[in-house]
Protein backbone atom coordinates (compact mmCIF):
# COMPACT_ATOMS: atom_id res chain seq x y z
CA UNK A 1 0.00 0.00 0.00
CA UNK A 2 1.60 3.51 -0.78
CA UNK A 3 1.28 6.27 1.50
CA UNK A 4 -2.46 7.44 -0.05
CA UNK A 5 -3.68 3.91 -0.22
CA UNK A 6 -3.29 4.08 3.42
CA UNK A 7 -4.67 7.56 3.65
CA UNK A 8 -7.73 6.42 1.64
CA UNK A 9 -7.89 3.04 3.84
CA UNK A 10 -7.99 5.25 7.08
CA UNK A 11 -10.30 7.92 5.78
CA UNK A 12 -13.17 5.27 4.58
CA UNK A 13 -12.68 3.28 8.04
CA UNK A 14 -12.96 6.53 9.90
CA UNK A 15 -16.31 7.10 7.71
CA UNK A 16 -18.20 3.73 7.74
CA UNK A 17 -17.78 4.31 12.13
CA UNK A 18 -19.57 7.57 11.68
CA UNK A 19 -21.81 6.89 8.86
CA UNK A 20 -23.08 3.11 9.64
CA UNK A 21 -25.49 3.94 12.39
CA UNK A 22 -27.00 7.04 10.91
CA UNK A 23 -28.10 5.33 7.84
CA UNK A 24 -29.18 2.22 9.38
CA UNK A 25 -30.65 4.15 12.50
CA UNK A 26 -33.15 5.81 10.29
CA UNK A 27 -36.59 4.03 10.59
CA UNK A 28 -38.75 3.76 13.98
CA UNK A 29 -36.64 1.92 16.83
CA UNK A 30 -38.02 -0.30 19.44
CA UNK A 31 -38.29 1.01 22.61
CA UNK A 32 -35.55 -1.24 24.35
CA UNK A 33 -33.18 0.20 21.91
CA UNK A 34 -34.26 3.63 22.26
CA UNK A 35 -33.92 3.74 25.90
CA UNK A 36 -29.83 2.66 25.18
CA UNK A 37 -29.98 5.29 22.69
CA UNK A 38 -30.92 8.01 25.36
CA UNK A 39 -28.42 7.24 27.77
CA UNK A 40 -25.40 6.99 25.47
CA UNK A 41 -24.69 11.12 25.42
CA UNK A 42 -24.00 11.22 29.26
CA UNK A 43 -22.18 7.91 28.78
CA UNK A 44 -19.62 9.42 25.95
CA UNK A 45 -19.22 12.71 28.39
CA UNK A 46 -18.25 10.86 31.34
CA UNK A 47 -16.08 8.18 29.25
CA UNK A 48 -14.41 11.18 27.48
CA UNK A 49 -14.16 13.89 30.67
CA UNK A 50 -12.84 11.48 33.16
CA UNK A 51 -9.91 9.28 32.03
CA UNK A 52 -7.67 12.15 31.02
CA UNK A 53 -8.28 13.78 34.02
CA UNK A 54 -8.05 10.58 36.67
CA UNK A 55 -5.54 8.46 34.51
CA UNK A 56 -3.88 10.16 32.08
CA UNK A 57 -0.90 7.70 31.59
CA UNK A 58 -3.91 5.18 31.85
CA UNK A 59 -3.36 4.24 35.29
CA UNK A 60 -5.05 6.22 38.13
CA UNK A 61 -2.99 9.18 38.85
CA UNK A 62 -4.76 12.22 39.72
CA UNK A 63 -3.06 15.59 40.03
CA UNK A 64 -3.46 18.90 39.57
CA UNK A 65 -5.65 18.88 36.39
CA UNK A 66 -7.89 16.91 38.36
CA UNK A 67 -8.00 19.00 41.13
CA UNK A 68 -8.22 21.85 38.78
CA UNK A 69 -11.18 20.09 36.51
CA UNK A 70 -12.81 19.82 40.21
CA UNK A 71 -13.10 23.30 40.82
CA UNK A 72 -14.75 24.08 37.93
CA UNK A 73 -17.26 21.67 38.61
CA UNK A 74 -19.72 23.80 40.45
CA UNK A 75 -18.97 27.07 37.60
CA UNK A 76 -20.46 24.21 35.06
CA UNK A 77 -23.29 23.49 37.16
CA UNK A 78 -24.01 27.32 37.89
CA UNK A 79 -23.76 28.14 34.38
CA UNK A 80 -24.53 24.97 32.40
CA UNK A 81 -21.97 26.14 29.76
CA UNK A 82 -19.12 24.95 28.31
CA UNK A 83 -17.16 28.07 27.95
CA UNK A 84 -17.33 29.57 31.54
CA UNK A 85 -15.99 25.74 32.62
CA UNK A 86 -13.23 25.45 29.99
CA UNK A 87 -12.14 29.14 31.49
CA UNK A 88 -12.77 28.12 35.09
CA UNK A 89 -10.95 24.91 34.76
CA UNK A 90 -8.03 26.38 33.00
CA UNK A 91 -7.67 29.33 35.79
CA UNK A 92 -7.64 27.12 38.46
CA UNK A 93 -4.88 24.90 36.84
CA UNK A 94 -2.88 27.93 35.65
CA UNK A 95 -3.37 29.15 39.72
CA UNK A 96 -2.41 25.84 41.41
CA UNK A 97 0.53 25.99 38.91
CA UNK A 98 1.84 29.00 40.22
CA UNK A 99 1.19 28.21 43.40
CA UNK A 100 2.84 24.86 43.52
CA UNK A 101 5.69 26.64 41.88
CA UNK B 1 -24.61 26.26 24.66
CA UNK B 2 -26.22 29.84 25.23
CA UNK B 3 -29.92 29.03 24.83
CA UNK B 4 -30.40 32.14 22.64
CA UNK B 5 -33.97 34.02 22.36
CA UNK B 6 -36.31 32.18 20.29
CA UNK B 7 -36.94 34.58 17.90
CA UNK B 8 -32.89 34.27 17.02
CA UNK B 9 -32.88 30.52 16.20
CA UNK B 10 -35.37 30.52 13.37
CA UNK B 11 -33.12 30.96 10.62
CA UNK B 12 -31.24 28.91 9.61
CA UNK B 13 -28.10 31.14 8.84
CA UNK B 14 -28.63 32.09 13.14
CA UNK B 15 -28.84 28.39 14.01
CA UNK B 16 -25.62 27.53 12.05
CA UNK B 17 -24.11 30.96 13.94
CA UNK B 18 -25.40 29.53 16.67
CA UNK B 19 -23.08 26.51 15.61
CA UNK B 20 -20.12 28.51 15.33
CA UNK B 21 -20.07 29.87 18.38
CA UNK B 22 -20.54 26.90 20.39
CA UNK B 23 -17.61 25.50 18.85
CA UNK B 24 -15.61 28.36 19.19
CA UNK B 25 -14.14 28.05 23.01
CA UNK B 26 -13.01 24.27 21.66
CA UNK B 27 -10.94 25.41 18.69
CA UNK B 28 -7.42 26.23 21.08
CA UNK B 29 -7.24 23.27 21.97
CA UNK B 30 -8.11 21.33 18.92
CA UNK B 31 -5.64 23.37 17.36
CA UNK B 32 -2.86 22.43 19.88
CA UNK B 33 -2.86 19.13 18.95
CA UNK B 34 -3.42 19.68 15.35
CA UNK B 35 0.34 21.33 15.73
CA UNK B 36 1.34 18.54 17.08
CA UNK B 37 -0.16 15.84 14.66
CA UNK B 38 1.40 18.19 11.89
CA UNK B 39 4.66 18.15 13.70
CA UNK B 40 4.79 14.38 14.25
CA UNK B 41 3.33 13.17 10.73
CA UNK B 42 6.34 15.26 9.18
CA UNK B 43 8.94 13.79 11.82
CA UNK B 44 7.38 10.70 10.85
CA UNK B 45 8.44 10.72 7.17
CA UNK B 46 5.05 11.80 5.43
CA UNK B 47 5.46 14.96 2.73
CA UNK B 48 3.28 17.68 3.71
CA UNK B 49 0.75 17.14 1.06
CA UNK B 50 0.55 13.46 2.79
CA UNK B 51 0.46 15.04 6.53
CA UNK B 52 -2.40 17.53 5.06
CA UNK B 53 -4.32 15.24 3.05
CA UNK B 54 -4.23 12.78 6.01
CA UNK B 55 -6.28 15.42 8.38
CA UNK B 56 -8.37 16.37 5.47
CA UNK B 57 -9.73 13.09 4.23
CA UNK B 58 -9.61 11.45 7.74
CA UNK B 59 -10.42 13.87 10.19
CA UNK B 60 -9.87 11.46 13.48
CA UNK B 61 -7.12 13.09 15.70
CA UNK B 62 -6.64 9.81 18.15
CA UNK B 63 -6.11 7.37 14.81
CA UNK B 64 -3.99 10.07 13.15
CA UNK B 65 -1.70 10.54 16.28
CA UNK B 66 -1.66 6.59 16.50
CA UNK B 67 -1.00 6.38 12.47
CA UNK B 68 1.82 8.62 12.74
CA UNK B 69 3.45 7.33 15.73
CA UNK B 70 3.90 3.61 14.03
CA UNK B 71 3.87 4.74 10.12
CA UNK B 72 6.84 2.85 8.88
CA UNK B 73 6.71 -0.14 11.42
CA UNK B 74 3.74 -1.20 11.00
CA UNK B 75 2.08 -2.22 7.35
CA UNK B 76 -0.58 -0.50 5.88
CA UNK B 77 -3.31 -2.68 6.63
CA UNK B 78 -2.95 -2.80 10.33
CA UNK B 79 -2.52 1.01 10.33
CA UNK B 80 -6.22 1.32 8.83
CA UNK B 81 -7.30 -1.93 10.70
CA UNK B 82 -6.00 0.32 14.23
CA UNK B 83 -8.23 2.95 12.66
CA UNK B 84 -11.18 1.52 11.98
CA UNK B 85 -10.75 -0.06 16.09
CA UNK B 86 -9.73 3.70 17.52
CA UNK B 87 -12.94 4.99 15.98
CA UNK B 88 -15.51 2.45 16.78
CA UNK B 89 -16.75 4.93 19.67
CA UNK B 90 -18.12 6.74 16.80
CA UNK B 91 -20.45 4.29 15.80
CA UNK B 92 -22.01 4.53 18.91
CA UNK B 93 -22.62 8.50 18.93
CA UNK B 94 -23.87 7.80 14.95
CA UNK B 95 -26.26 5.96 17.11
CA UNK B 96 -26.95 8.35 19.22
CA UNK B 97 -27.64 11.17 17.15
CA UNK B 98 -29.50 9.11 14.41
CA UNK B 99 -32.84 9.63 15.45
CA UNK B 100 -32.44 13.56 15.50
CA UNK B 101 -31.23 13.02 11.44
CA UNK B 102 -34.07 10.94 10.69
CA UNK B 103 -35.97 13.25 8.61
CA UNK B 104 -32.98 14.63 6.69
CA UNK B 105 -31.51 13.71 3.17
CA UNK B 106 -29.23 11.58 2.20
CA UNK B 107 -26.80 14.45 1.30
CA UNK B 108 -27.39 15.80 4.89
CA UNK B 109 -26.56 12.70 6.69
CA UNK B 110 -23.42 12.14 4.89
CA UNK B 111 -22.22 15.49 5.39
CA UNK B 112 -22.41 15.26 8.98
CA UNK B 113 -21.56 12.08 9.10
CA UNK B 114 -18.57 12.68 7.30
CA UNK B 115 -17.39 15.83 10.52
CA UNK B 116 -18.32 13.83 13.47
CA UNK B 117 -16.41 13.90 15.79
CA UNK B 118 -16.01 13.55 19.60
CA UNK B 119 -16.46 17.21 20.11
CA UNK B 120 -18.93 17.89 17.48
CA UNK B 121 -20.87 15.03 18.21
CA UNK B 122 -20.89 16.39 22.23
CA UNK B 123 -22.30 19.98 21.07
CA UNK B 124 -24.86 18.54 18.90
CA UNK B 125 -26.02 15.94 20.71
CA UNK B 126 -26.45 18.63 23.92
CA UNK B 127 -28.31 21.10 21.63
CA UNK B 128 -31.28 18.20 20.43
CA UNK B 129 -31.52 17.06 23.95
CA UNK B 130 -32.38 21.05 24.68
CA UNK B 131 -34.99 20.54 22.19
CA UNK B 132 -32.95 23.41 20.09
CA UNK B 133 -30.99 21.03 17.98
CA UNK B 134 -30.89 21.46 14.15
CA UNK B 135 -28.48 20.37 11.02
CA UNK B 136 -26.97 23.44 10.76
CA UNK B 137 -25.99 23.67 14.05
CA UNK B 138 -24.28 20.62 14.08
CA UNK B 139 -23.51 21.28 10.37
CA UNK B 140 -21.29 24.57 11.80
CA UNK B 141 -19.88 22.86 14.34
CA UNK B 142 -18.60 19.99 12.40
CA UNK B 143 -16.75 22.80 10.17
CA UNK B 144 -15.43 24.49 12.62
CA UNK B 145 -13.20 21.95 14.35
CA UNK B 146 -12.82 20.81 10.63
CA UNK B 147 -11.24 23.83 9.60
CA UNK B 148 -8.99 24.09 12.93
CA UNK B 149 -7.91 21.00 12.71
CA UNK B 150 -6.97 21.22 9.19
CA UNK B 151 -5.34 24.38 9.04
CA UNK B 152 -3.25 23.81 12.18
CA UNK B 153 -2.04 20.21 11.15
CA UNK B 154 -0.84 22.41 8.06
CA UNK B 155 0.97 25.18 10.20
CA UNK B 156 2.84 21.89 12.59
CA UNK B 157 3.55 20.38 9.20
CA UNK B 158 5.09 23.75 8.27
CA UNK B 159 6.99 24.32 11.14
CA UNK B 160 8.24 20.69 11.32
CA UNK B 161 11.28 20.25 13.33
CA UNK B 162 10.42 22.73 15.93
CA UNK B 163 9.52 21.33 19.01
CA UNK B 164 5.89 21.94 20.16
CA UNK B 165 4.29 20.83 23.95
CA UNK B 166 0.66 21.93 24.16
CA UNK B 167 0.43 20.28 27.31
CA UNK B 168 2.73 23.11 28.72
CA UNK B 169 0.24 25.70 28.73
CA UNK B 170 -2.45 23.32 29.78
CA UNK B 171 -4.50 23.40 26.47
CA UNK B 172 -4.45 19.58 26.63
CA UNK B 173 -7.37 20.10 29.81
CA UNK B 174 -10.03 21.89 27.34
CA UNK B 175 -10.84 18.04 25.64
CA UNK B 176 -11.87 16.97 29.47
CA UNK B 177 -13.19 20.47 30.83
CA UNK B 178 -15.43 19.77 27.50
CA UNK B 179 -17.35 17.27 28.42
CA UNK B 180 -17.65 18.04 31.51
CA UNK B 181 -19.34 21.11 30.72
CA UNK B 182 -21.38 19.41 28.88
CA UNK B 183 -21.76 16.70 31.72
CA UNK B 184 -22.31 18.47 34.97
CA UNK B 185 -25.73 20.20 33.37
CA UNK B 186 -27.32 17.10 32.89
CA UNK B 187 -26.62 15.17 36.23
CA UNK B 188 -29.47 15.77 38.01
CA UNK B 189 -31.24 13.14 36.95
CA UNK B 190 -30.90 10.17 39.24
CA UNK B 191 -30.56 7.47 36.24
CA UNK B 192 -27.97 10.48 33.64
CA UNK B 193 -25.82 10.74 37.10
CA UNK B 194 -25.69 6.39 37.55
CA UNK B 195 -24.74 6.32 33.91
CA UNK B 196 -22.10 8.96 34.14
CA UNK B 197 -20.46 7.23 37.14
CA UNK B 198 -20.60 3.52 35.82
CA UNK B 199 -19.21 5.33 31.95
CA UNK B 200 -16.71 7.08 34.32
CA UNK B 201 -15.62 3.93 36.29
CA UNK B 202 -15.57 1.62 33.53
CA UNK B 203 -13.85 3.70 31.30
CA UNK B 204 -10.72 4.45 34.13
CA UNK B 205 -10.68 1.14 35.33
CA UNK B 206 -10.20 -0.67 31.71
CA UNK B 207 -7.75 2.34 30.28
CA UNK B 208 -4.74 0.21 31.29
CA UNK B 209 -6.45 -3.00 29.61
CA UNK B 210 -8.14 -2.22 26.44
CA UNK B 211 -6.23 0.44 24.71
CA UNK B 212 -6.92 2.15 21.41
CA UNK B 213 -9.76 3.33 23.19
CA UNK B 214 -11.38 0.49 23.76
CA UNK B 215 -12.23 1.26 27.03
CA UNK B 216 -14.22 4.21 25.67
CA UNK B 217 -16.36 2.27 23.86
CA UNK B 218 -16.78 -0.73 26.75
CA UNK B 219 -17.72 2.47 29.07
CA UNK B 220 -20.27 3.84 27.00
CA UNK B 221 -21.68 0.68 26.30
CA UNK B 222 -22.19 -0.65 30.02
CA UNK B 223 -23.21 3.00 31.30
CA UNK B 224 -25.82 3.43 28.81
CA UNK B 225 -27.18 -0.36 29.10
CA UNK B 226 -27.37 -0.02 32.81
CA UNK B 227 -29.22 2.95 31.86
CA UNK B 228 -31.48 1.22 29.69
CA UNK B 229 -32.28 -1.47 32.34
CA UNK B 230 -33.19 1.00 35.24
CA UNK B 231 -35.19 3.14 32.77
CA UNK B 232 -37.08 0.00 31.96
CA UNK B 233 -37.80 -0.40 35.33
CA UNK B 234 -38.31 2.43 36.00
CA UNK B 235 -41.37 2.68 33.80
CA UNK B 236 -42.99 -0.18 34.24
CA UNK B 237 -43.43 0.24 37.99
CA UNK B 238 -44.93 3.64 37.10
Amino acid sequence: MDVYGVILGMALATYATRALAVFLLSRRLRPALERFLVHIPAAVFAALAVPPLLAPEGSLAPGLPALAAFLAVPIAWKTRQVFPTILAGLGAYWLLRWLVG
Amino acid sequence: MTPGPVADARTPASRFRHGLVAALPLVPGVAAFGLVYGVLARQAGLSLPATIAMSALVFAGASQFTAVSIWGRASGPLIVLTTLIINLRHLLMGASVAPHLREESRAWKSILAFGLVDESYALAISRYLQGEGSREFFLAANLALYVSWVLSGLVGGLAGGQVVDPGRWGFGLVFPLTFLGLLVPILGRPITAVVAAVSALVAVATAAWLPGKGNLVLAILVGSGIGAVLEGRWTSTE
